[in-house]
C-alpha cells in the first residue's frame, strides 16, 4: 500500500518531466523524446531501407556486397557499440559538433535501414515470381517493374512488419541513455537521482509506460495484420472493392 | 470371397446406438452395427455422410454424445484412465487419409518408435519385426529413407506398416488412397489385400469400390449420419434397395 | 588526434588483460542467461499447455511484460529496483560477489526466456494436427507424444528463430555495462579512457563481437542442417 501511495506520488510531482523531460527551460526529453527518436529513426530508415534491399537484389555486385556486409555488422554487432561509434565518428566527419539526440538518431538509422532492409527484402521474395516474369513480359525495365509492380504489394504486406520495428526502436531509444540522451529512461535516472530512496517505485513506473505505449502498438500490428490477410483473402477484395467504390461515389 | 478365415460370430466392433452432433447437427445418428472377427467391412456413402466421424470414434478421436463403441469386449467410450485409454488404443490399427508418418523420423525408426515406447517391446525385436513389415509391404530397402523422400504410395504403405507394428487384432483405414495420385492407389490396395487374405479384421472407409467388391464382406452405406444399408457386396452393387444407394451407385459410374 | 596503431593496445599487457577479462563476462553472461532463458523458456511452454486458463493468463502476462519493456529498463528494475527489496544480508552479500553480473544475468534470462516460449510455442503450433492423432492412434500418452512425436518437431521448426534470439541476447549482453558490469563493452570504454585511442579501441570491440555472433549464427545453421528433416526444404 504505501509502495503504491509512493507510486502515485511520483507520477504526480514528476508528470511533466517523464513526458516532455525539461523542455521548456532546457532540452525536450521524456516521452516525447523517446517518440521524437523513434518516429525519425524509422521515418528516416524506411527509404533507405528500401534501397538497401532494391541493392541486394540487384544483378550488380558491386551494390550488392557494401549493403549485405553492412547488414551482417548490424546483425552481429551490439547497438550499444554501433551508438559509440557514431559519437566518436560523426562530429569528426562532418567536423562540428553533434547533439546526443542526433547521434541516436543516425545510429538508430543506420541499424534499423540494415535489419528493415531485410524485411523488405524477405516482403518481396515472398511474392511470387509470376508477379516480376509478368511485369518483365509487358516490357517493364527491372527498376520498372520492381516501381510499379513488386514494391507496392510488398510494402503493403509489410506494414504489420514495419510496426513491430517501430516497437523496436521505440525500446532501443533507451540506449541513449549511455550517451546522456534526455529520453525517458534519462528522466527517469534523473527522478531516481533526486529521490535516492525509491529505486523500485521509479523503475516501475518507467517500465509500465513502456510496456503501455508497446504494447498498444503491438497489438495495433496485430490487428493489421489480420486485416491484410483478410484483405488478401477473396472476400476482403470485394469488401475493398465496394468500399473503394463508396468512396468514389461520395466524392 | 477371397478371406481365409470365415468371419466367426464374436463382433470385434460393435456400435450400440451411437449418436454425435455438432450443433444442431446430426453427425452420426442411432448407429448399430458390428465388424465381426475376420470380417472386413467396407463403409462408403457420399462427401460429409459421416463415414470418417464414425470411424474415428471407434479409438475415439472423436467423442460421441451417446451409445457405446465397444472393441474387443471393451467400450472404448466408458470412463477411462488415461493409460487404459492408451492401451486400448494402441491395440487398434489405424491409417489415415493423410499418412501423418512422423517426418524427423526414419521409416524404420517410424515402425519401430511405439513398439519400444508404447508397448515396451526391446529395441532389437522391435527392429527385427519392423524390418519383416517393411519387407511385407514392399519398402524394405526404404528403411533409412525419412517420409518426405517417399512417394505418397510409398509414406501410405509405412503407415500400415507402422499400425501393424502394434499387433493389433483389427485394422482401421479412414479413406487410405484419397490423397494419392491415381497411379499410386493400387499399390496400396494390393498392401490392403494381402492384409485382407491373411484373415486381419478390418474396416475401412473408402470411394474404391473395386475394392469393396473383391475384397469386402460386407459393405455399409451412410448418408448424413446415418448407415441406411448393409448388404453383401456383390448384392449392395447389383441390387441396392436404398434409393439413396441406388443414386450414389449411379453418380459414381457416371463420374 | 594520433596515428592509428592497433599494437598500442594489443601489446599493452593491462589492456589486453582488461580485454581478455571483459570477454570472459561477456560470455558468462551470455552462457548463463542463454541457460536460464531456455530453461524458463520450455517451463513456460508447459505452463501455458495446463488446462488451467489462470496459469495461460500468467504466462501470457509474462510474455507480453517482458517482449515490451525494453531489456535496459528491465536490468535497471531488477538492478536498481528489485535489488533494494531484498533483505539487507542478501543485498550485502550480492555487492561482495559480483551482484551486477548476477542481476545482468537474472534480468536478460527472464526477459529472453520469454521469446524463446514463443519462438518453441510457434514451432509447436506448426505441427500438423494429425502427427498428434497419429501418436494418439498408436498409444502414446500426452507425456509420450510430447516427447516423442512432437516436440522434436517443435525445435526442429522454432531453430530459424532461436537462433537469431541466441545472437540478440549475446548481443544484448553488452547492456549490462550500464549497470557496471566489467563486460566487453565496458572494458574498451575504459581501455579508450585510459589510452585515448578510440577508434583502436573500438575496432578490437567491434571484431570480437562481429567474429563470435558470425561463429554462432555458422554454428546455428549447422545446427538446422543437421536436424533438418531429410528430404523437406
Amino acid at each position: 500500500m504505501a509502495m503504491l501511495s509512493n507510486i502515485v506520488s511520483i507520477v504526480e510531482n514528476n508528470w511533466l518531466l517523464l513526458l516532455v523531460g525539461q523542455y521548456p527551460n532546457g532540452p525536450l526529453g521524456g516521452i516525447a523524446a523517446t517518440l521524437i527518436l523513434s518516429v525519425l529513426g524509422i521515418a528516416l530508415a524506411f527509404p533507405l531501407s528500401v534501397l538497401f534491399a532494391l541493392a541486394t537484389l540487384s544483378p550488380w555486385r558491386v551494390l550488392r556486397w557494401p549493403v549485405m556486409g553492412l547488414v551482417y555488422v548490424a546483425r552481429g554487432v551490439p547497438l550499444l557499440m554501433i551508438i559509440l561509434w557514431v559519437y566518436f565518428l560523426l562530429p569528426i566527419l562532418i567536423g562540428a559538433n553533434v547533439s546526443g539526440f542526433s547521434t541516436m538518431v543516425v545510429a538508430l538509422v543506420i541499424y534499423e535501414a540494415a535489419f528493415l532492409s531485410e524485411v523488405v527484402r524477405a516482403g518481396i521474395q515472398a511474392l511470387p515470381r509470376g508477379q516480376m516474369d509478368a511485369a518483365r513480359a509487358l516490357g517493364h525495365s527491372h527498376l520498372g517493374a520492381m516501381r510499379y509492380v513488386i514494391l507496392p504489394q510488398a510494402l503493403f504486406n509489410m506494414i504489420p512488419s514495419i510496426i513491430s520495428q517501430f516497437v523496436s526502436t521505440i525500446k532501443e531509444t533507451t540506449l541513449g541513455y549511455v550517451i546522456n540522451v534526455p529520453e525517458l529512461t534519462f528522466a527517469a535516472g534523473q527522478i531516481n537521482n533526486r529521490l535516492l530512496t525509491q529505486p523500485f517505485e521509479v523503475y516501475f513506473i518507467l517500465a509500465i509506460i513502456y510496456f503501455v505505449v508497446c504494447w498498444t502498438l503491438t497489438r495495433l500490428a496485430t490487428a493489421l495484420e489480420s486485416w491484410i490477410a483478410w484483405r488478401r483473402s477473396g472476400a476482403g477484395n470485394t469488401a475493398v472493392l465496394a468500399a473503394t467504390h463508396a468512396v468514389a461515389a461520395e466524392s | 470371397m477371397s478371406n481365409a478365415a470365415a468371419p466367426s460370430a464374436a463382433p470385434m466392433i460393435r456400435f450400440e446406438g451411437v449418436n454425435k452432433f455438432y450443433g444442431d447437427l446430426a453427425a452420426l445418428l442411432d448407429i448399430n452395427a458390428e465388424v465381426k472377427k475376420g470380417e472386413v467391412v467396407v463403409v462408403c456413402g457420399p462427401s460429409g455422410s459421416g463415414k470418417s466421424t464414425l470411424i474415428r470414434t471407434v479409438n475415439r478421436l472423436e467423442e460421441i454424445h451417446s451409445g457405446a463403441v465397444v472393441f474387443d469386449g471393451q467400450n472404448v467410450h466408458a470412463k477411462l484412465g488415461g493409460s487404459a485409454l492408451n492401451k486400448l488404443r494402441s491395440r487398434i490399427g489405424f491409417v489415415f487419409q493423410s499418412f501423418n508418418l512422423f517426418p524427423h523420423l526414419s521409416v524404420l525408426d517410424n515402425v519401430m518408435l511405439s513398439p519400444i515406447k508404447v508397448s515396451g517391446v526391446g529395441k532389437t525385436d522391435a527392429r527385427t519385426r519392423a524390418m519383416e513389415l517393411l519387407e511385407r509391404v514392399g519398402l524394405a530397402n526404404k528403411a533409412q529413407s525419412f517420409p518426405a523422400q517417399l512417394s505418397g504410395g510409398q509414406q501410405q504403405r509405412v503407415a500400415i506398416a507402422r499400425a501393424l507394428a502394434m499387433e493389433p487384432p483389427a485394422m482401421l483405414f479412414d479413406e487410405p488412397t484419397s490423397a494419392l495420385d491415381p497411379e499410386m492407389v493400387g499399390e496400396v490396395l494390393a498392401v490392403m489385400r494381402a492384409l485382407a487374405r491373411d484373415g486381419m479384421t478390418m474396416m475401412c472407409v473408402t470411394h474404391e469400390m473395386s475394392f469393396a467388391r473383391e475384397v469386402a464382406d460386407r459393405v455399409w452405406f451412410m448418408d448424413a449420419g446415418r448407415i441406411l444399408e448393409v448388404a453383401a457386396p456383390g448384392d449392395f452393387f447389383r441390387t441396392p434397395t436404398h434409393p439413396r444407394a441406388q443414386r450414389f451407385l449411379t453418380d459414381l459410374h457416371a463420374r | 588526434m594520433k596515428g592509428f596503431d592497433l599494437l598500442a593496445i594489443l601489446t599493452n599487457p593491462s589492456f589486453v588483460q582488461m580485454l581478455v577479462h571483459g570477454v570472459k563476462m561477456t560470455l558468462i553472461i551470455f552462457a548463463g542467461s542463454w541457460l536460464l532463458a531456455m530453461t524458463l523458456g520450455v517451463l513456460l511452454l508447459a505452463l501455458r499447455m495446463l488446462p488451467a486458463k489462470p496459469a495461460e493468463w500468467f504466462v501470457e502476462i509474462y510474455v507480453s511484460y517482458h517482449r515490451n519493456v525494453p531489456t535496459l529498463v528491465q536490468i535497471m528494475l531488477w538492478y536498481f529496483g528489485i535489488s533494494s527489496l531484498l533483505p539487507n544480508g542478501l543485498q550485502e552479500f550480492l555487492a561482495d560477489h559480483n551482484g551486477e553480473a548476477v542481476f545482468a544475468i537474472v534480468a536478460l534470462g527472464l526477459c529472453q526466456g520469454a521469446y524463446f516460449s514463443e519462438d518453441l510455442r510457434s514451432g509447436l503450433r506448426s505441427v500438423p494436427k494429425g502427427q498428434w492423432e497419429a501418436a494418439r492412434a498408436l498409444g502414446h500418452s500426452y507425456m509420450g507424444a510430447m516427447a516423442y512425436i512432437l516436440m522434436p518437431q517443435a525445435v526442429r521448426n522454432a531453430m530459424p528463430a532461436l537462433i537469431n534470439h541466441t545472437v540478440s541476447l549475446f548481443k544484448n549482453s553488452s547492456l549490462a555495462m550500464a549497470i557496471g558490469v566489467a563486460e566487453l563493452t565496458h572494458a574498451v570504454k575504459e581501455i579508450e579512457n585510459q589510452s585515448f585511442r578510440v577508434f583502436e579501441s573500438y575496432l578490437v570491440a567491434t571484431v570480437l563481437y562481429l567474429a563470435f555472433s558470425l561463429f554462432l549464427m555458422w554454428l546455428g545453421e549447422r545446427l538446422e542442417r543437421r536436424s533438418r528433416m531429410a528430404g523437406t526444404v
